[in-house]
């Protein structure tokens, strides 16, 4: 009687780790799916990337100026929209790490990208406004998370308004990014978020889109 | 995976866990759930009614246990803790009348049941004592069905189907269907030796058992759990009679229905800290099953709740902040891409845990058929699911700081 009293509890938990495992598996795949979906947008955008990097080294003079920078645009404003995608499935997955490399990889995909813009604005002159946010991908502190919420509004705002006048590339410091850290060095930053224009005006408070289209060419 | 994730895994785990459990040992004692064996002798029988200030019901009460057809009941004694109502008047006109019937009255307020109940225990003469509240109503036949068990001489208590007998307020049909899910789970618990309460509107002891143990314990203010999980400590086996029902006067008002709980509550954790050394001391199913489930019960409890304030405030403050920003920048306070609708595993894991008590919730009514009462409606039964349990813990929060601040009084 003793026996088959205490036999139950086993029961219960092996049927428990069954049932638990199999959800933990089924959501394991639920996530690697979104991740596959993410990683084909990421392919798609490292060879337009590619691509245009090749363009740029291959590039000296004014001539080609308009296909480098509709190029970087084209980029720069795919890479704007995956990062919905990624965000709304970065906060869908809980149990894999998968996103949040996928987010890192975009990171650098994005540090890349200033670099060439930075790169053209220097070949090409005056035809289009480098827009830089970077904020903290992982922060707990409340003030941080609400400032970046508004920041991200009124971004989204600009580019709405402004389209292809402006490339705008978020891009999360804490990405532990060696090239990302070594191209900040030139900015006196004391804290983030901060948006950056044409590599000139460091914009630490929240501004509207009026006061930003200020800044702007 | 983040600290909040894990925590709701385990979480899942746990809930898990009980839901199989219970619903294995459901279906492993299927047949077994109405058994109630026949009594080999006809057992005598008293039983004690405590009562202050019942003047509505005691009444009905005694009339009930008048009528309830077992013909080893040799007394019936209502004791009186010194009502301010009419009460003693009306229980001696019963005694007058009825020479089952005996009234006696506490000297002085004794401040909760068990004063009341120990009182009348002194004038037991039988070999079963028996408690009824004064606001409960045992069926015909009740008592027939439960005395068989004692035929186990390991038997030290019998309880029965509790269920509620007022059912015109939201409150108390929700109470209703809380009741039977009790009511379920106690019967469950009853096959791994672990039920954990005899409740007030009807429990059979054996007086050696009772003695045994020196009767109620005083200061408890949930006498029925303590004195159970006294017995169980003792070694005694605890029953439960299915078809054995009692019905009993559930609050009507939310400021009752707190009160109750807190005194439910409150009782436990005295009954917790009373036992707390019962599984180094393998007192049985008590260590090894029941004192552990209610520890965790309370800290599941407790935890959560502190983990769901403490999100809701951080996503409040979030939000303030961000509607505060927004409007110093001039955008739009909420935009339509913010809207996150994609699921993610732990929403499918939290539905199905609600889907999994959703369906243990219609077992347990499924296993109750009362023709005088109409079905529980949808909308009572999802208000029970999704809002009556969840105040549980915000109770468990006013108890614990009651019980802190040293509340030992009914």
């Amino acid at each position: 009687m003793l026996r088959n009293k205490k036999r139950v509890f086993w029961e219960a938990l092996l049927l428990t780790l069954i049932i638990f495992i199999l959800g933990m598996l089924i959501g394991a795949s639920f996530e690697r799916g979104k991740l596959d979906e993410i990683e084909q947008y990421y392919t798609k955008s490292e060879i337009l990337f590619m691509d245009l990097f090749a363009l740029n080294e291959r590039i000296d003079s004014d001539e080609n100026c308009g296909v480098l920078m509709d190029s970087n645009i084209q980029l720069a404003d795919n890479i704007y929209e995956e990062a919905f995608i990624l965000e709304k499935y970065e906060a869908a997955g809980k149990i894999t790490e998968g996103l949040k490399l996928a987010h890192r990889k975009y990171d650098m995909l994005r540090t890349y990208l200033w670099m060439n813009t930075i790169d053209i604005s220097e070949k090409c002159e005056g035809e289009f406004n480098s827009v830089v946010y970077l904020y903290e991908y992982e922060t707990d502190d409340l003030a941080v998370k609400a400032t970046q919420n508004v920041w991200a509004r009124v971004l989204f705002d600009l580019k709405q308004e402004k389209g292809n006048e402006i490339v705008l590339i978020p891009i999360a410091v804490d990405s532990n990014l060696v090239s990302l850290d070594a191209l900040l060095k030139d900015f006196e930053i004391s804290r983030y978020p901060v948006v950056i224009i044409d590599e000139e005006h460091v914009i630490e408070e929240i501004s509207s889109v009026e006061d930003l289209k200020m800044y702007l060419d | 995976m983040d600290f909040i994730t894990i925590v709701f895994l385990v979480y899942t785990f746990i809930a898990f866990y009980f839901f199989f459990l219970f619903l294995l040992i459901y279906f492993q004692n299927k047949n077994e759930l109405f058994y109630y064996p026949k009594a080999k002798k006809q057992y005598s029988l008293s039983v004690v009614v405590p009562c202050y200030n019942e003047e509505k019901d005691i009444g009905g009460t005694i009339e009930a246990l008048l009528n309830i057809g077992y013909k080893g009941l040799k007394k019936i004694i209502i004791v009186d803790d010194c009502s301010t109502d009419n009460s003693y008047e009306i229980i001696k006109k019963y005694a007058k009348k009825y020479s089952k019937v005996m009234a006696v009255q506490t000297p002085k307020n004794t401040g909760n049941a068990a004063g009341a109940k120990n009182y009348g225990a002194q004038f037991v003469k039988t070999e079963l004592i028996g408690f009824t509240d004064a606001d409960s109503y045992p069926d015909k036949g009740s008592v027939n069905k439960m005395v068989g068990f004692f035929n186990n001489s390991l038997v030290g208590s019998v309880t029965s189907t509790v269920l509620v007998k007022n059912r015109t307020k939201f409150i108390e049909k929700l109470q209703a269907i809380e009741y039977k899910v009790i009511k379920f789970s106690r019967k469950l618990l009853e096959f791994i030796d672990s039920i954990y309460v005899t409740p007030g509107p009807l429990a059979i002891y054996r007086k050696t058992a009772f003695e045994d143990v020196g009767g109620f314990d005083n200061r408890n203010l949930a006498e029925d759990i303590e004195i159970t999980w006294h017995l169980q400590a003792k070694g005694w086996k605890i029953k439960m009679c299915v078809p054995s029902r009692v019905y009993s006067v559930a609050p009507d008002k939310v400021k009752d229905w707190i009160n109750q709980r807190n005194r439910w509550n409150i009782g436990g954790l005295q009954t917790i800290f009373k036992y707390r050394n019962s599984v180094i001391k393998r007192k049985g199913m008590l260590g090894a099953f029941i004192l552990p489930f209610f520890v965790l019960s309370w800290l599941l409890g407790l935890f959560g709740i502190f983990i769901l304030v403490y999100r809701l405030l951080r996503e409040a403050i979030v939000r303030y902040l961000s509607t505060k920003y927004s409007i110093g920048a001039q955008t739009a306070i909420l935009t339509l891409r913010e809207i996150n609708l994609t699921p993610h595993v732990l929403v499918f894991l939290g539905l199905t845990l609600f889907l999994f008590g959703l369906f243990f919730t219609l077992i347990a009514l499924s296993n109750v058929k009362e023709k005088q009462y109409n079905r529980v409606g949808v909308f009572t039964l999802g208000f029970y699911m999704i809002f009556y349990l969840l105040a549980y813990p915000i109770i468990l929060i006013i108890s614990l700081t009651k019980f802190l601040k040293g509340k030992k009084t009914w």
